[in-house]
């Protein structure tokens, strides 16, 4: 499954793409997209200039419940969500 | 309608993408009158190096700069050399009045442009300022002392200007004897008596004169504007500006003072000249302006100066031998170009005031 | 410290009306996002992973007590309370929001500040020897020309949209501490006998993808010539620089394809073309630049003994010689064991520059190795120093020790990092406090960069970390041997990646072989030099 992301263009703020077709911080709100849906909404997506900055489609585990970034770049989805690491690596481990 | 296409071809750009080289752009702009610039995006900087380049190897037809450029680079493309922008997003979006930049760190890099960058802005108030206190303490002084806080103040950027004429042996060895290594600019016209050549080469020996520099005309510049020689006869001064005046522009480049040996008795527009004045750009140092003709000849006796050759002769002024005749006075300069309006060859900016006043009007800091 | 003019004042204001208007016009869609990005960046602010981030711009790395405040007062009002150096001598905030930066710019430009060309394809912030006008090595004082650079280099007509972006050092010293080898044109400050002053100048250096040494262009620049002369070379390479490859834009890739003889000629070939009056540095200018810098006068002459080890040691360790009598240089290292090298909260900020205003002439500045300086402390206030640092937490001994870590902001923050850095640097100096190794080993430098673009200057590092997005993971390359000041060499990869615990363990492992295998006073280096890479390779990978 595929979420859409970008930062919101007055504060920088990471936004997720909601089914209500607007923006929200909580990531949980994002819209789940097939691979079938994804360019679409994403089209629909990007024509938001004026919210947001950048809107790209990222992998998401989709037997999770809540949110939780899959695939190559799933350390920075990660990060991008929860904030920086700040503190020790290993303690960061499981990302 | 025959004319008019006519005028309609030669108003067709040529066309240079932004890509190109300097020199191929130089090329394709030869003898054209409009140039268009293509950039094929905003951030294509070389438009911009390609624009200065043109302006400063002379391009002086219309230079357009054609692309989707921004409002917010327009300021910037007009001081590279363009005139207009043509772009559909510079009145996009209506972004309304651009914010002025009215001072800037930069010269043009067209080297022709007005804009004076802060550096030489705050370097000329000051120039001036330090040169206006010099001359309050100076006022009164003797040649020698004049000189002695001049050349101790000015070291390394100042030189003397002498035409080795009737009156410069004096100034020249009250120089050789502070300090004899200072630049002695001298404008060979080719138009000189051949006795001022051989006065010029025996004072050089005598007064141990190290630094003498030979001003010549720039010879691509004398073979268009004086093929024949003959310029002298036909425009005396453009035939100044090619032999006199833009040698000496290039050669003073280098220095913030040149010392000269005006002197009020002179008369005509130098009747006011003072000891140290500043010309808006460099400190002109006249350390004989105050002596009288005949204080000058007493000087000449007394160090045992020679004269030069002609002064014998009934030349009491000595330029080049087709503008220069004989004349009545000592001191005088009623035999350089005898029978024109003119009096002075145009080294020297006749008003000077007005392009001090000019550097100091900028805002003081 | 230099102080603006109206016309500096005029110039800054003007950019950043301008500036405000831009955003206004961002948000009123006026401009789109890829017309406002290369604008927004040459006004110092990025996009990245969570937040916009704007870097301020500390020219040549000098600040005064009363901008440093400032910079604390932004850290708390429009961040998250901290402020991150940077090893271009900077200062990052990560968490502004895009609204609000031109209010922090008007701030900014109250203390005579600005983030102009901080970013972008433009002449970044000119860099210096962090010890300018207080080492004692010192030929002449860099700054007058760094200010000169900085004024020149300032929304420049022509320059503005070069390939790639431009990075300029100034050395005075000839032990060079700003690392010219790697700049796009590093200045070094030569004298003639005569004493008459000019410039070394060398070109193509550079880190990032394809690191390279610069190349030495020319011997002696005479010094009011400098702006004539870097006008030449930013024209060559403005029109012939790559703009197709990102990767080949900088200027080294130019000097490299053309060779440096021939790079040399064009540049001497368009300097002949454009020199001339206007371009000269008038005497006047460099002296009124150059009467900002004069050095401090001498201090009280007794320092009072002491019998406070920790104080010692501090001292021995993290205080510099001055070239004036009774004042020394007092490093300031960011780097407490564990924490994020760089990072500087808003209160330690603010009691910093109460110190430099009791015992240091009001002035600060900022290093490449992401430290801040006290330059000109008297010597007699050092114990109140080393008490004020220790209040805040900053008074570890370790300048220039092993745990003294540069590290780039790293895929916590960067929207171009691969892996990340400070979490590594955190682990390998918590290790290093852990096994002694600040005490036991001698002069060596780590350095961390989060991706290839080497903000982090690994490639200059003893002993450096790369890290690399392989499938998805964070692997770590080790480089051993760069050198930054001086003969700046290129390290050389040691091995296969390796994994984060694995590149931790590596480089304290390679600290470890040094702090056993140096003879006595050895750096990184000669022990590196003498025994080879191998026996470092091996303790690392195994025989």
């Amino acid at each position: 499954m595929k979420v859409i992301t970008a930062n919101r263009l007055a504060d920088g703020r990471v936004v997720y793409f909601t089914a209500e077709k607007g923006w929200s911080e909580n990531p949980d709100d994002a819209v789940r997209l097939s691979e079938a849906d994804a360019d679409a909404t994403l089209t629909l997506a990007s024509g938001d200039v004026l919210t947001v900055v950048g809107p790209y489609l990222i992998e998401v585990d989709s037997s999770a419940d809540t949110f939780r970034p899959a695939g190559r770049k799933h350390v920075r989805e990660t990060i991008r969500q929860t904030g920086p690491s700040a503190g020790s690596t290993r303690a960061l481990e499981g990302v | 309608m025959a004319l008019d296409s006519t005028r309609q071809l030669t108003l067709d750009p040529v066309e240079i993408p932004a890509e190109r080289s300097p020199e191929d752009a130089l090329h394709l702009a030869a003898g054209s009158e409009r140039v268009d610039i293509l950039f094929g995006s905003f951030k294509d900087g070389r438009g911009f190096s390609l624009a200065a380049h043109l302006r400063k190897a002379g391009f002086t037809g219309e230079l357009r700069a054609v692309g989707p450029l921004l409002p917010d680079q327009e300021g910037a493309l007009k001081r590279v050399g363009f005139d207009t922008v043509l772009s559909d997003r510079i009145d996009a979006g209506g972004r309304g009045v651009r914010v002025p930049f009215e001072s800037v760190y930069q010269p043009d890099p067209t080297g022709g442009g007005t804009a004076e960058p802060a550096y030489r802005q705050r370097a000329l108030v000051a120039r001036g300022q330090h040169a206006d206190a010099l001359a309050e303490m100076l006022e009164g002084a003797s040649p020698e002392a004049i000189l002695a806080r001049t050349l101790e103040e000015y070291r390394g950027r100042i030189a003397v200007l002498s035409s080795f004429g009737s009156e410069a042996a004096l100034g020249l060895k009250l120089i050789a004897d502070i300090a004899p290594a200072t630049p002695v600019l001298f404008l060979d016209t080719d138009r000189h008596f051949p006795q001022t050549l051989q006065y010029r080469d025996a004072l050089i020996e005598r007064l141990g004169l190290s630094h003498v520099e030979i001003l010549e005309p720039d010879p691509e510049e004398a073979a268009r504007e004086d093929s024949d020689g003959q310029l002298y006869a036909r425009d005396s001064l453009a035939c100044c500006a090619l032999r006199k005046v833009r040698p000496l522009n290039r050669a003073l480049a280098a220095y913030d003072a040149v010392i000269t040996g005006r002197k009020r008795h002179h008369g005509g527009l130098r009747g006011s000249v003072k000891a140290v004045e500043f010309d808006g750009e460099r400190v002109r140092i006249n350390p004989l302006a105050h002596l009288s003709a005949s204080e000058v000849s007493e000087r000449f006796s007394a160090l045992d100066l020679p004269n030069h050759p002609l002064v014998e002769a009934g030349y009491p002024s000595i330029g080049c031998w087709p503008c220069t005749a004989q004349a009545s006075a000592q001191g005088s300069r009623e035999g350089r170009w005898a029978g024109q309006e003119r009096t002075e060859c145009g080294i020297f900016d006749p008003e000077p005031g007005k392009r001090a006043e000019r550097a100091k009007s900028v805002r003081l800091i | 410290m230099y102080r603006y003019d109206e016309i500096d004042r005029e110039i800054v204001d003007a950019r950043t009306a301008e500036f405000r208007e831009q955003v206004q016009a961002r948000l009123s869609g006026a401009l789109t996002e890829d017309e406002f990005k290369p604008l927004r960046l040459m006004n110092g602010v990025y996009l990245q992973l969570h937040a916009y981030m704007l870097r301020v711009a500390i020219p040549y790395g000098v600040l005064s007590s009363e901008q440093l405040r400032t910079l604390a007062h932004i850290a708390r009002t429009y961040d998250r309370g901290y402020g991150h150096f940077t090893t271009r001598q900077n200062i990052q905030f990560n968490w502004p929001k895009l609204v609000d930066i031109p209010d922090v710019l008007d701030q900014l430009a109250g203390v005579e500040m600005h983030a102009i060309q901080t970013s972008g394809n433009t002449i970044r912030n000119t860099t210096t020897d962090p010890f300018a006008g207080a080492a004692d090595d010192e030929i002449a004082d860099p700054r007058p020309w760094c200010e000169l650079i900085r004024q020149w280099s300032t929304v420049h007509p022509e320059f503005t949209w070069l390939p790639r972006k431009f990075k300029i050092a100034v050395t005075g010293s000839p032990e060079d501490r700003a690392a010219i080898g790697v700049h796009d044109i590093g200045l070094k400050l030569v004298a003639k006998d005569a004493g008459e002053i000019g410039f070394e100048v060398h070109v193509g250096g550079g880190q990032g993808r394809t690191p390279r040494i610069a190349a030495k262009i020319r011997d002696y620049l005479p010094a009011n010539e400098l702006l004539a002369y870097l006008t030449a070379v930013l024209r060559v390479y403005n029109l012939a620089g790559r703009r197709d490859n990102l990767y080949k834009a900088r200027i080294k890739i130019l000097v490299e394809s053309m060779g440096a003889d021939a790079f040399t000629q064009a540049v001497e070939t368009t300097y002949r073309d454009i020199r001339g009056r206007e371009l000269a540095l008038p005497a006047e200018e460099i002296e009124r630049v150059s009467s900002y810098f004069v050095p401090p006068p001498a201090g009280a002459p007794d320092e009072a003994p002491s019998n406070d080890r920790a104080f010692l040691t501090w001292r021995e360790v993290n205080v510099k010689p001055h070239k004036v009598a009774g004042r020394a240089i007092v490093v300031i290292a960011l780097k407490p064991y564990g924490k994020a090298p760089g990072d500087a909260t808003a209160e330690q900020m603010e009691a910093i520059a109460d110190l430099a205003d009791r015992y240091g002439r009001s002035e600060i500045r900022v290093t490449k190795e992401q430290n801040l300086v006290l330059p000109h402390v008297e010597a007699a206030a050092l114990p109140s120093v080393y008490e004020g640092l220790k209040a805040i937490g900053l008074a570890t001994a370790n300048a220039g020790r092993p745990s003294d870590i540069v590290a780039c902001p790293g895929l916590d923050y960067c929207n171009l990092a691969n892996a990340r850095s400070i979490p590594i640097a955190q682990a390998i100096s918590e290790a290093l406090e852990a096994a002694g190794l600040d005490e036991k080993a001698g002069e060596v430098t780590i350095k961390i960069s989060g991706c290839i673009n080497a903000c982090g200057h690994h490639h200059i590092a003893n002993i450096g970390l790369l890290g690399v997005d392989k499938k998805g993971e964070e692997v770590y390359q080790l480089t051993l041997g760069g050198i930054a000041d001086g003969d700046a060499a290129i390290g050389k990869i040691a091995g296969p990646g390796l994994s984060a615990n694995d590149a931790i363990d590596a480089v304290v492992t390679c600290v470890q072989v040094f702090a056993d295998r140096a003879e006595l006073g050895e750096t990184f280096i000669d022990t590196l030099t003498r025994l080879g890479h191998e026996p470092f390779k091996e303790a690392v990978y195994g025989a």
